[in-house]
């Protein structure tokens, strides 16, 4: 065991010096965390999504400044930005200067067709670069018709049972209102709030984070390709250590590596981007059981390898695969049944799991049953990969 | 001519290393699939719904959920179910219909119905579809409700008229219509979003692992004994030039062609396409020579590399949709080729553009290839030269 620490020591000093493991286990990952948060963080956010709409309308009745209000209201609280134009070549032109992403057709005779209850139709124009804003726009257009579909649906019910029709204008000016009104008959409620998921940032971060730790765990067995093929494992099976020392000594020290690179990314992330990672208990848990669990795959296509170039190749696609399937760079589970159960052959999945249950502000203990079953990987993968190295350097 | 012979050199030892029949040709199209699959406009997002009672409203609710045809649902026994499995993003999006919905109708009070996101952008768009169904049922309990405030009358005598008058109702319709071409956004083929972004990641990653060749090249002394040949200085450069260049060429080919045989994917105007890849590759393989003819250590090299080959791929939209971007983030993009590159493609594929159409993002390219391959090659000559 002496011999093992010793090994690992001089390995880890031999590594700081090269700065290839700095490089790729902790400043790849972070400024690829960092990035990622930039460019997905604000979308995700809600607002910050860029709506800018163009309204024309043609009918100037009660209905389509009902309408139009709707949108205005949307502009004060920051959700979109709305520039009314006069009439729709105006609009077109601003569309295709990339004034605004979409605008909304509001034709001549809409208000008459509602009273009379004919069809009718609100135009939503968009570019055609930018199909999501313009679904939004349409987002908001059904909501409208769905308000003045529920109006119809009131005044014309108290209608048929008194025989009477109740004071439209009343009605019309209802129509701007704010659907979250008390006054409707429900209300969608956000319970998001409840449930255990990771925000995007922290998502990211650990997504990233999971992901190169099998690339830096892989420098521990890049050692051992190294020393076998300088010449030097083969001295070292001769000299009175135990064999496998040599094989312990660099797994110890992937693991101080890959221990450091998490702990390092975990603060910085935390620090820099606001990623919450949870009770220090449960994530100091998770990381470990996480690194462990790098440790024995790694080693264990070491051990399954033919040749030193092979074993590196083959770590290389492992770790990529596992990232994919495991989530690392967007959740997999959203693909379907079979690829969703695929993750779960994963430790990212349930180093991702595990996180979440503690976002929201759960208890360590929420991190246990994840943590239990990557540490299940570790040890299934280490015990084989030792006794196939073991096999392995006695011939 | 010597330096095509150095170039192809570079290609053969791309073909012959194993692990590259993984990540250039596999690897890519894989994710092609995978991005395809989740983010495809075809497939039927799945919804979990859990019903709080089996009163008249909610199960009317669940109906018209079930009988929307653009999304999937999957009834859970429990509250904690639904918003489990929208943790794990087995399903998009939870609608948790509360117990005694009847009652509280009749009473003429707001029902509230529970929704479970995720935060990401596929919910937005699936929560406006449950809301419209939700809508439709629930607009005759609205009506019922304002009708039995109105008149009096009782709430089942009332809800049975207004569920009549709701089906007879004509909703205004939304038409959305794109300006560009004649086609909606929808017939955009799944894969053709996901194909461009992804051709644009891998060949500039493709390029910079290109890198870690040159970089070998010189450690093993081959460029050394290059220049004790009577060869030219320059046709050595433009020797590794090509021998970055063709690799990441040949891998951004197999990605058009690939895609479009197995998928179909619609490149637009095939001469703009090309050129675009021409264009970009050549970017790639000026980066890549730098890196080469700077870094001495390979590894090092493809830290970076990935480093710089993911990063500016996210940068430049080939993460994620650049019309999404913010103003300020957009102009950022464009310090990236990528983001230009994705512009070319964007207008030969969305706007049935041509060659003529994209000169002004090929020119920023080649621009980007110039500068680039100019550093790079005075960076070579002072490395050979010195070692």
């Amino acid at each position: 065991m002496r011999a093992a620490l010793r090994i690992a020591t001089k390995d880890l000093k031999l590594r700081l010096r090269d700065r290839s493991v700095v490089i790729l286990g902790v400043i790849t990952p972070l400024v690829l965390s960092y990035i990622l948060s930039v460019v997905f963080g604000p979308v995700v956010g809600g607002p910050g999504l860029d709506l800018r709409y163009g309204f024309v309308d043609q009918d100037q009745s009660g209905v389509s400044q009902a309408f139009e209000s709707v949108l205005t209201g949307a502009e004060s609280e920051g959700i979109i930005e709305l520039e009314v134009y006069s009439d729709r070549h105006t609009a077109e032109a601003a569309l295709n200067d990339g004034d605004v992403d979409a605008f909304f057709v509001v034709p001549a005779g809409l208000e008459r067709a509602i009273f009379a209850n004919q069809p009718a139709t609100i135009e939503v124009s968009g570019d055609v670069d930018a199909p999501t804003s313009t679904r939004i726009a349409a987002s908001f257009a059904e909501q409208f018709s769905s308000g003045v579909a529920a109006s119809q649906t009131a005044i014309s019910t108290t209608a048929t049972i008194t025989g009477n029709i109740p004071i439209t204008s009343d009605w019309v000016q209802s129509l701007s209102r704010d659907p979250a009104d008390a006054a409707t008959s429900y209300r969608l409620v956000d319970q998001t709030a409840v449930s255990r998921q990771l925000d995007a940032s922290t998502y990211l971060a650990a997504g990233m984070a999971v992901f190169f730790l099998f690339f830096t765990v892989q420098f521990g067995v890049s050692g051992l390709l190294e020393e076998e093929r300088e010449g030097t494992l083969s001295r070292l099976l001769v000299a009175p250590i135990g064999r496998m020392s040599v094989v312990l000594g660099k797994a110890i020290l992937a693991f101080v590596l890959g221990v450091a690179s998490l702990v390092v990314l975990v603060v910085a992330t935390t620090l820099l981007m606001g990623a919450e990672w949870g009770a220090p208990l449960g994530v100091a848990l998770l990381l470990t059981a996480g690194v462990l669990s790098a440790v024995g795959i790694m080693g264990l296509v070491y051990a399954l390898a033919r040749t030193p170039e092979g074993a590196g190749n083959l770590g290389s696609i492992i770790a990529v695969i596992l990232g994919m399937l495991g989530g690392s760079f967007f959740p997999i589970a959203s693909s379907g049944g079979f690829l969703a159960a695929l993750s779960y052959l994963t430790p990212h999945a349930w180093f991702l799991d595990g996180l979440a249950q503690l976002s929201s502000d759960g208890p360590w203990t929420a991190a246990l049953p994840a943590a239990g079953a990557i540490t299940l990987f570790a040890v299934v993968t280490g015990a084989l990969a030792y006794a196939l190295i073991r096999r392995k350097l006695a011939r | 001519m010597k330096a095509l012979s150095i170039g192809w050199v570079n290609v053969k030892r791309m073909l012959r290393e194993r692990s590259n029949i993984f990540f250039v040709f596999i690897f890519p199209i894989a994710l092609v699939v995978l991005i395809g699959v989740q983010f495809g406009g075809d497939f039927e997002p799945r919804i979990g719904v859990h019903q709080g009672d089996d009163g008249e409203i909610s199960g009317q609710i669940v109906d018209a959920l079930q009988a929307d045809a653009s999304l999937a649902v999957e009834p859970f026994d429990s509250e904690d179910d639904v918003i489990r499995q929208v943790e794990r993003g087995a399903v998009l999006l939870g609608v948790l219909i509360p117990a005694g919905m009847d009652a509280i109708a009749r009473d003429g009070d707001q029902v509230e119905i529970g929704i479970v996101n995720r935060p990401d952008s596929a919910g937005a768009e699936l929560q406006s579809v449950v809301a419209a169904d939700v809508s439709d049922v629930m607009m005759a309990v609205g009506a019922a409700q304002f009708a039995m405030s109105e008149t009096g009358a009782s709430f089942d005598e009332v809800l049975g008229v207004a569920s009549d008058i709701a089906t007879g109702i004509e909703e205004i319709t939304v038409e959305i219509v794109t300006e560009g071409e004649a086609t909606f956004p929808s017939t955009l083929g799944r894969f053709d979003l996901g194909a461009s972004s992804e051709l644009v990641l891998f060949v500039f990653l493709s390029a910079l692992a290109g890198s870690s060749a040159l970089i070998l090249t010189r450690q093993l002394g081959i460029s050394t004994r290059m220049l004790s040949t009577p060869t030219p200085m320059s046709t050595i450069i433009s020797g590794e030039a090509l021998g970055r260049f063709g690799p990441s060429l040949a891998q951004g080919i197999y990605i058009m062609v690939l895609t479009l045989i197995m998928f179909g994917v619609n490149w637009g105007d095939p001469v703009g396409a090309t050129l675009i890849l021409v264009a970009l590759a050549a970017v790639g393989a000026g980066a890549g020579m730098l890196m080469g003819a700077t870094f001495s250590n390979s590894q090092q090299a493809s830290g970076v590399g990935i480093m710089l080959a993911l990063g500016m791929a996210a940068l430049g939209g080939a993460m994620y949709p650049l019309d999404l971007f913010s103003p300020t983030m957009q102009k950022i993009a464009h310090l990236t080729p990528h983001a230009w590159a994705l512009d070319g493609y964007a207008e030969l594929v969305r706007r049935g553009g041509t060659t003529v159409d994209i000169l002004p993002e090929l020119g920023v390219l080649a621009a980007y290839a110039a500068v680039l391959l100019a550093l790079a090659s005075w960076r070579l000559r002072v490395a050979l030269t010195r070692s």
